[in-house]
């Protein structure tokens, strides 16, 4: 269980997570979401280790996350950021290899070539797994990454706008993979999302940040009212359920 | 790496070293008169192995920079270490004389040099490393700051000194693999040794820690502390470097590049010995040139001067391009 207490976080004066305290349950898809700036992604910064924090726990299976050792939670958290610039020449099956590093180091055995393989196939990149990362198309390399991630074998994944900068083809797709994490891997995935009806649709519980504070934490059908979603975004919202989802329009 | 393009690797490592290994021996005994064999060997065969552990010494320092910079158009030589040589070795002549034991033993100047510049090494980029919260890009900006307030003071200190002393101190500002005297070669190599055993582990890490920051922290690496420890290894491969043969300032880019255009892989195994070897090709070969066809009437630091300062134009166009 991951459980976030008091979490803060001060950039000089400004406080950009202020006090936030919730439980992420287990085996779900929860998305976090909010306007620009409201704490969303330092949040998931800072349960991921990436960002360190100014006060407060983050309590990863009963003990501090700053109590584990660093090698032994990447075998159980793994975080994928938007920052990946690789300078390196580096194919897709080396990429994906890399995943299990935490593992096995520089010395992959027969087992860690079976995962990755099955990892590749998952993401279905059989066809590129030669090509080197930076002469794929961003759908593609996104997809990479995630294969990484995948050959990571951790039971929590957190992904930071894994839909950024994708066209609406591939940011579906996108969330399609997300929930089969979740349904068929039994994985419990994070993300941040901007696109409220994405988080409506793929995730099971829904937290919304304002101000470095959370205003609602609950499943997706407490979360995405009209006069919620007004309130944390500050514009006029029109909800219809679509396929059993809420889904909003706003304007 | 899939097994073709490991086996064409090895097979470049081995291409190199053989090459490596030609020059070295025409080195040593291209036009030997035989009547004097010893008398040649003793002077040329320590400037050979003078030459091989510093080129071994800026190729790796480079590579393992770039990385951990994640650039691969830097170079060690922003961190101030040769500055920090010119400026000691002013120093020394100005306020002690060019008659002073310092500036006449080369043994106490080894170590003088040695001990400021690993001294400075270890308080700017280990402790002011770890005070700007991990920050490169603080230390790059520090390490450019420094350099500049080095070659300042030099320069003042030159501008109002006698010009006879000048003249002498010229020479010791300038590369050379002549004045090195074998208790030199092996204070270095026995110091080398001790950073590459003390640094195996983080040494490891570098080819995760080229996927960058946040993807090296996510497979468990503890970032911040490999890369000072790295870095603290880089500047003092530099420093061993610059106190035994003085500035030798863009080999660095140029080796470093190479190998990583031969390679064309993230294993630090072989970029890292690539990256030496081609410097060794390149110092031995180049010195070869300079004693055989220009009778020594240029210094090989001109040559690898003009040539980096090209080849770094070249890679600003070409990374342009793409």
């Amino acid at each position: 269980m991951l459980h976030i207490k008091n979490l803060t976080k001060r950039y000089s004066e400004k406080t950009v997570v202020d006090d936030v305290s919730f439980s992420i349950p287990k085996g779900k898809v929860i998305s976090l979401i909010g306007p620009n700036g409201a704490g969303k992604s330092t949040v998931m910064g800072m349960i991921s280790r990436l960002i360190a924090k100014d006060a407060g726990v983050v309590e990863f299976e009963g003990r501090d996350l700053s109590a584990w050792n660093s090698k032994e939670l990447s075998k159980r958290l793994a975080i994928l950021t938007q920052s990946n610039n690789i300078q390196m020449k580096l194919t897709v099956k080396e990429l994906v290899t890399f995943g299990r590093f935490p593992y096995s180091g520089n010395h992959i055995n027969e087992e860690d070539e079976r995962i990755i393989q099955r990892a590749i196939s998952y993401m279905e990149l059989e066809e590129f797994q030669d090509r080197f990362i930076d002469e794929l198309s961003g759908g593609q390399r996104q997809r990479a990454y995630i294969a990484m991630v995948i050959a990571q074998d951790t039971e929590y994944i957190l992904l930071d706008e894994p839909t950024n900068n994708l066209d609406i083809y591939h940011a579906t797709n996108m969330m399609k993979i997300v929930r089969r994490l979740c349904d068929e891997l039994g994985k419990t995935v994070i993300l941040v999302l901007h696109e409220i009806n994405y988080a409506a649709f793929y995730s099971d519980y829904i937290c919304a940040f304002v101000n470095g504070k959370i205003a609602r934490f609950g499943t997706v059908e407490e979360v995405i009212t009209k006069e919620n979603l007004s309130e944390i975004y500050g514009v006029n919202f029109e909800i219809q359920t679509i396929a059993g989802k809420p889904l909003s329009i706003y304007y | 790496m899939n097994a073709a393009v490991k086996k064409a690797n090895q097979k470049k490592i081995a291409v190199l070293i053989a090459l490596t290994v030609v020059a070295s021996v025409l080195y040593l005994f291209v036009s030997v008169n035989m009547k004097y064999f010893e008398y040649a060997m003793s002077l040329r065969a320590p400037k050979l192995i003078v030459m091989l552990i510093t080129a071994f010494c800026i190729g790796s320092a480079s590579i393992v920079f770039q990385s951990i910079i994640n650039n691969t158009i830097v170079t060690p030589c922003l961190l101030g270490m040769n500055s920090l040589y010119t400026l000691i070795h002013t120093a020394v002549v100005f306020f002690l004389g060019s008659g002073s034991l310092i500036a006449r033993n080369t043994n106490l100047s080894f170590v003088v040099d040695l001990v400021l510049m690993g001294c400075s090494a270890t308080l700017i980029y280990s402790y002011l490393f770890k005070k700007t919260n991990h920050n490169m890009l603080y230390v790059l900006l520090v390490g450019t700051i420094m350099s500049t307030f080095f070659s300042s003071i030099q320069t003042t200190l030159t501008r109002v000194m006698d010009p006879n002393e000048y003249d002498s101190l010229l020479a010791t500002l300038v590369a050379s693999f002549s004045n090195v005297n074998a208790s030199i070669v092996a204070v270095s190599l026995v110091l080398m040794a001790i950073i590459i055993v003390a640094l195996r582990r983080e040494l490891a890490l570098l080819d995760v820690i080229t996927l960058g920051k946040d993807q090296a922290i996510n497979l468990g690496v503890d970032y911040d502390k490999t890369i000072r420890r790295l870095l603290l290894g880089v500047t003092l491969f530099i420093a061993i470097a610059t106190a035994m043969v003085g500035p030798v300032s863009f080999m660095g880019l140029i080796v470093a590049n190479l190998s990583r255009q031969l390679f064309k892989t993230y294993r630090h195994t072989y970029l890292i010995l690539g990256s030496g070897l081609i410097g060794m090709l390149i110092l031995v070969g180049g010195q070869l040139i300079v004693e055989h066809v220009f009778t020594y009437s240029v210094p090989i630091s001109v040559f690898i001067t003009v040539g980096g300062g090209i080849y770094f134009l070249y890679l600003l166009l070409k990374q342009r391009r793409a």
